[in-house]
């Protein structure tokens, strides 16, 4: 096919008038568009309309901003009921003993020849419960709710006589472990508190004093008193449910299914069930190791 | 067939309009519209041209461009002038579109019927129904 002579002049001119109309094109629409050439009554609707808009935008933004408001507070109160949470952690932690606890307090050394007996310990734990102690531990036992204090009468020293009266010596025991002389106590609190509780005229000092029993106090700057080792064993009450319980449900479950219409045999049914749990309901004790965590 | 390039010519010259980031001013839309106007005219007359057979590619460009050119210098002239030629333009343009777009339907209808009477004068050859 021959290429006539009109091919290249007549695409150079189309391809000019393509770029001339597409300019055109876009300049009469954005024209056409502008503002100052719409009509009045035009722009008194546009202008309405939009303001219309804006007011309804403004009422949304203070609809929102209440609504960021409400979830702020509502935010603050939730950090401040975690907050406290945590602190009363924080405080349950170290009285449970949990947690190692360190701060300034004062030491109760008492030695191997001074008489003492466990309750002399106690009186003396109790004591600085009072004066305000946080945490207490007896030779690096964490003295806490669960703490047993007793004596035992064992022989530790083999070169004393089988036969003689002090062959058993009573010894002090913290959680069923025999306490070593000298038995520290630390008590971390107020050091001033803790030791005027103890040596206040006519208290556990003078008490102790009358069977020749003078336990050093000696004031801390700096206790560390470690968490507590032992294991407990927690008895926590559960709900025992026999076997029989289960079967008799699924009798009344089939009776209510076979008379579905009558409603005061269901309800009768429904009465026995309930005695039958309450009379077969049993407590079992199951212990439960703490330590262990699931 | 070959009016396929010209036209692709059109849409790739649309195309480059369209992406080009560069926007008319609104003062000189009055002329770019005459310009236009002028152009199309002077497409118009070279299919015209093209179908009277008397094409010439140097005419046709030339007078695309000096026309679009000077219509807009024309109208610019009237604007400084305070003489309307911007209307005198559109008259002339229009007119001769309109005329333009007139020869080139008459030829088209021409040359279709002559090509149709063509056909059925072979084919009442080819059946021996044409009475001579």
């Amino acid at each position: 096919m021959n290429k006539p002579r009109w091919y290249l002049p007549i695409t150079i001119v189309f391809l000019f008038l393509g770029i001339m109309l597409s300019l055109q094109f876009q300049a009469q629409t954005r024209y056409a568009n502008d503002l100052t050439l719409q009509k009045t009554e035009n722009l008194i609707a546009m202008v309405r309309g939009l303001s219309e808009k804006r007011q309804k935008l403004a009422l949304e933004i203070i609809d929102l901003s209440n609504q960021l408001r409400s979830q702020l507070e509502s935010s603050q109160d939730e950090q401040k009921l975690l907050e406290s949470i945590q602190l009363e952690t924080e405080k349950l932690e170290i009285v449970n003993g949990t947690v190692e606890h360190k701060g300034p307090g004062i030491t109760v050394t008492i030695e191997d020849y001074m008489p003492i007996y466990y309750t002399d310990i106690l009186n003396i734990l109790n004591e600085l419960w009072n004066a305000g102690a946080e945490a207490i531990s007896i030779n690096e036992h964490r003295v806490t709710s669960h703490t047993t204090i007793s004596s035992v009468k064992i022989n530790l020293n083999t070169e004393r006589n089988p036969l003689s009266e002090d062959f058993y010596m009573p010894y002090i025991t913290v959680n069923h472990r025999v306490v070593e002389y000298p038995i520290v106590m630390k008590a971390i609190g107020d050091p001033n508190n803790l030791e005027k509780a103890l040596t206040f005229p006519g208290g556990i000092m003078d008490k102790l004093a009358l069977f020749d029993t003078y336990p050093v106090i000696t004031k801390m700057e700096e206790l560390i008193i470690p968490a507590d080792q032992s294991s407990h064993i927690h008895f926590f009450v559960s709900e025992y449910k026999p076997e029989e319980e289960e079967a008799s449900k699924n009798n009344a479950d089939s009776k209510k299914e076979n008379n579905a219409k009558n409603t005061n045999a269901k309800n009768t049914n429904a009465k026995d069930s309930n005695t039958l749990r309450l009379e077969k309901t049993r407590t079992k004790l199951i212990p439960i190791n703490p330590n262990k965590k699931p | 067939m070959w009016l396929v390039l010209p036209l692709l010519g059109l849409i790739i010259g649309a195309y480059l309009g369209s992406a080009v980031t560069f926007q008319l001013p609104a003062v000189y839309l009055k002329y770019m519209s005459i310009a236009v106007l002028a152009s199309l005219d002077s497409v118009f007359g070279g299919i015209k041209a093209i179908l009277e057979e008397k094409f010439d590619g140097t005419i046709l460009l030339t007078g695309f461009f000096s026309n679009a050119l000077l219509a807009a210098l024309l109208t610019y002239l009237g604007d400084r002038l305070g003489v309307d030629l911007y209307y005198a333009a559109i008259f002339a343009f229009g007119v001769r579109l309109f005329h333009n777009l007139a020869t080139i339907r008459h030829y088209c209808l021409l040359s279709f019927r002559k090509k149709r009477s063509m056909r059925q004068e072979y084919d009442g050859m080819r059946h021996g129904e044409y009475d001579e």
